[in-house]
């Protein structure tokens, strides 16, 4: 097990720019995720952990070694590809003892630690099976022995779990997140999912347009994001947002949106009266509630109830905004509502650079 | 329940459920056997009469005397051993030059599409004008190759290999080696890029060196597309006698003599075509023993994919 540390690496292809003094320091036995839509980087730079891709500036070390110039077999990793890249010619116990057969190991050892694996992932009936006779998730279990068999540095994961339908991907979630608690070997995961970036990871770095938006535990970006990129791109439902001039009267500031629609806004926050600002809040954090003194007047557009919540689509002004309630309100569509947004988790964004104020 | 039918109509059904789908294919298969199995079957029946154009009296049956003359032909077992030699070493130049190419090709490089056409130029070009272009090129009057391998010391003093009976077969296999690289460039860089990248990327990790994902990853992956090209091609080069008959005619002396070309000269020159046809069907026979082989083998190359 190693650190895994990443100094302003730069990479780009020809005159397009893709990771741009990416900074990141991954402790021993971390579980990283690196988050963000598709062109972000992100597997740009789990690649160039890998060694698949070349690092145009910057450094990268793996323990205490630079690897910038060291080939994939030998930085000690191992790497879980979003397609599995099982070789099909081979039996699943041959897939898995590859690399050690490559290292010549003794064939006992690679039967012991290949068993080992199968154990571990419920792999034992399937060792002789050839990949296309698995479905997609005993697949899935086969790339992840493979990557276990040989006890690596770090573990590098492409979307491993994309492929797979919605509810495996859930399961197999939650056995990742299982073997990595076990084996206490430091990952890198990358996914577009930001509900696999909550859930799995330590630290989630969301990253956007070749640089990284913000770095720190699941709840601590959730709860404040950095900026409005940042908000937007993790939760879901998402986050609503409205546009608006920072004003104030005699109760406090507010943000004025058309309308004549005034947003209450918390007293610490940073932004002076005159300022364009994104005014954000999480769905779950509005009440469907008539007697706030901070309400705002919503009609009701649409309800989808889930089961275990509801979600009220209303409008305010022009803007539909999304509330998210465990309870099962009593609505039909047109009927005028008041929202009142929770003052404390209420996040307030520069409109032109989006940074938080 | 319904009162049982009478056995007629129930046996009546059955038929034409039977013969329902042979009417639907019969256009097909019709024309398949007017253009194909009927001119095989009138050209192998020759096999067993006594045609010669040259006889007018000719015609009869003789059963299998045609046979018995082929047995004891010391030229056509010499054209036989030819056959193979000639197969075997165009075969396998053209399947290892091929192979070679496609590897290449399959690299990204300034200019890959420009030298890709011209890689599969000769595939293009008339078997008869290659013929006649590599003979020219043998010839010391006007060709370059015989004075550049005397430079070198591969030769004497400049000669046309094609008039030395122990070295003539290999100017029509160095033109047919020529003409044929094309096509093995072709069809493996196809299944080289059905590879995916990603077998390459995971290999590199598990730790393979360039030689050992070649060997463990893509030549098992290729193996498959191999069997089936290599098989073709030995059908086809077997069969193929045009090269030889531009470049030297058989011979000299009958020394490049292949069964094709054998049966092309026992046809078209001595007119003999109840023993062209007798030499046809044991070509014939070898080659469909030979495709049974290969097709097994194949299959259970696939069975372990």
């Amino acid at each position: 097990m190693a650190a895994v540390s990443i100094d302003r690496v730069h990479k780009s292809y020809g005159s397009v720019g893709v990771l741009h003094g990416v900074s990141l320091e991954i402790d021993d036995g971390e579980f990283v995720v690196l988050v963000g839509p598709s062109g972000c980087g992100k597997s740009t730079l789990l690649r160039m952990i890998a060694g698949l891709e070349a690092i145009n500036a910057g450094d990268i070390r793996i323990g205490d070694r630079v690897v910038n110039n060291v080939a994939p077999k030998d930085r000690d990793i191992a790497m879980v590809f979003q397609n599995y890249a099982l070789y099909p010619h081979m039996s699943v116990s041959s897939n898995m003892g590859f690399s050690m057969e490559l290292r010549r190991f003794a064939k006992s050892m690679i039967d012991s630690a290949v068993g080992r694996a199968a154990a571990t992932l419920g792999l034992g009936e399937l060792l002789q099976r050839r990949p296309r006779e698995l479905s997609g998730g005993q697949r899935q279990r086969v790339a992840m022995g493979r990557a276990i068999v040989r006890q690596p540095q770090v573990f590098l994961f492409d979307e491993p779990l994309s492929n797979l339908d919605a509810k495996l991907r859930v399961q197999m979630r939650t056995e990742i997140k299982a073997l990595h608690q076990e084996l206490k070997t430091t990952a890198v995961y990358v996914t577009h999912d930001q509900v696999e970036a909550m859930t799995m990871a330590d630290r989630i770095v969301v990253m956007h347009g070749g640089i990284m938006q913000q770095v720190g535990p699941p709840l601590e970006v959730y709860d404040r994001p950095a900026n409005k990129f940042v908000a937007g791109f993790i939760g879901s439902p998402a986050m609503n947002f409205f546009d608006g001039v920072v004003a104030a009267n005699g109760a406090g500031r507010y943000v004025a949106m058309g309308g004549d629609v005034r947003l209450p806004i918390p007293d610490n926050s940073r932004a002076e009266v005159g300022r364009r600002v994104t005014y954000g809040v999480r769905p779950e954090s509005i009440r469907i509630d008539a007697d706030d003194a901070g309400s705002v007047p919503a009609s009701v557009e649409v309800i989808e109830p889930t089961g275990l919540s509801t979600l009220v689509y209303s409008k305010v002004a022009d803007a539909l905004v999304c509330t998210f309630t465990m309870e099962r309100p009593d609505l039909e569509r047109g009927q005028p509502i008041r929202l009142a947004p929770d003052l404390a988790r209420v996040h307030v964004f520069d409109a032109d650079s989006g940074e938080r104020l | 329940m319904a009162a049982p039918e009478p056995a007629p109509a129930r046996q009546r059904r059955l038929l034409s459920a039977i013969l329902e789908p042979y009417l639907y294919i019969s256009p097909a298969l019709i024309i398949i056997g007017l253009v194909m199995f009927v001119p095989l079957i009138v050209g192998l029946s020759y096999a067993y009469r006594e045609i010669q154009l040259l006889n007018p009296f000719s015609g009869g049956f003789v059963g299998l005397a045609n046979f018995a003359q082929l047995y004891g032909d010391t030229r056509f077992w010499r054209a036989l051993s030819n056959t193979a030699w000639w197969t075997f070493a165009s075969v396998s130049l053209q399947f290892f030059f091929g192979l070679g190419l496609a590897l290449l090709l399959n690299k990204s490089f300034p200019g890959k599409r420009l030298i890709q056409a011209v890689v599969f130029l000769p595939w293009a070009v008339p078997t008869f004008l290659s013929g006649l272009t590599w003979a020219w090129l043998f010839n010391p009057v006007v060709g370059p190759l015989p004075h550049w391998m005397s430079a070198i010391g591969l030769m004497d003093e400049p000669v046309n290999i094609l008039s030395i009976p122990s070295v003539a077969l290999w100017g029509p296999i160095i033109a047919n080696v020529w003409w044929g690289i094309p096509f093995f460039a072709i069809t493996l860089l196809a299944a080289l890029q059905s590879i995916p990248n990603e077998l390459h990327e995971a290999a590199a990790i598990d730790g393979a060196t360039t030689w050992q994902r070649f060997v463990k990853v893509t030549l098992p992956f290729l193996a498959p597309m191999i069997a089936i090209t290599v098989l073709l091609r030995t059908i086809w080069i077997s069969n193929f006698a045009d090269l030889i008959v531009v470049m030297t005619g058989g011979g000299p002396a009958d020394s490049t003599q292949i069964v094709a070309s054998y049966i092309f000269t026992q046809a078209y020159r001595r007119l003999d075509f109840g023993y062209a046809s007798a030499v046809a069907t044991a070509l014939l026979a070898l080659l469909l023993l030979y495709a049974v082989i290969v097709l097994r083998m194949r299959r259970s190359l696939l069975r372990a994919m």
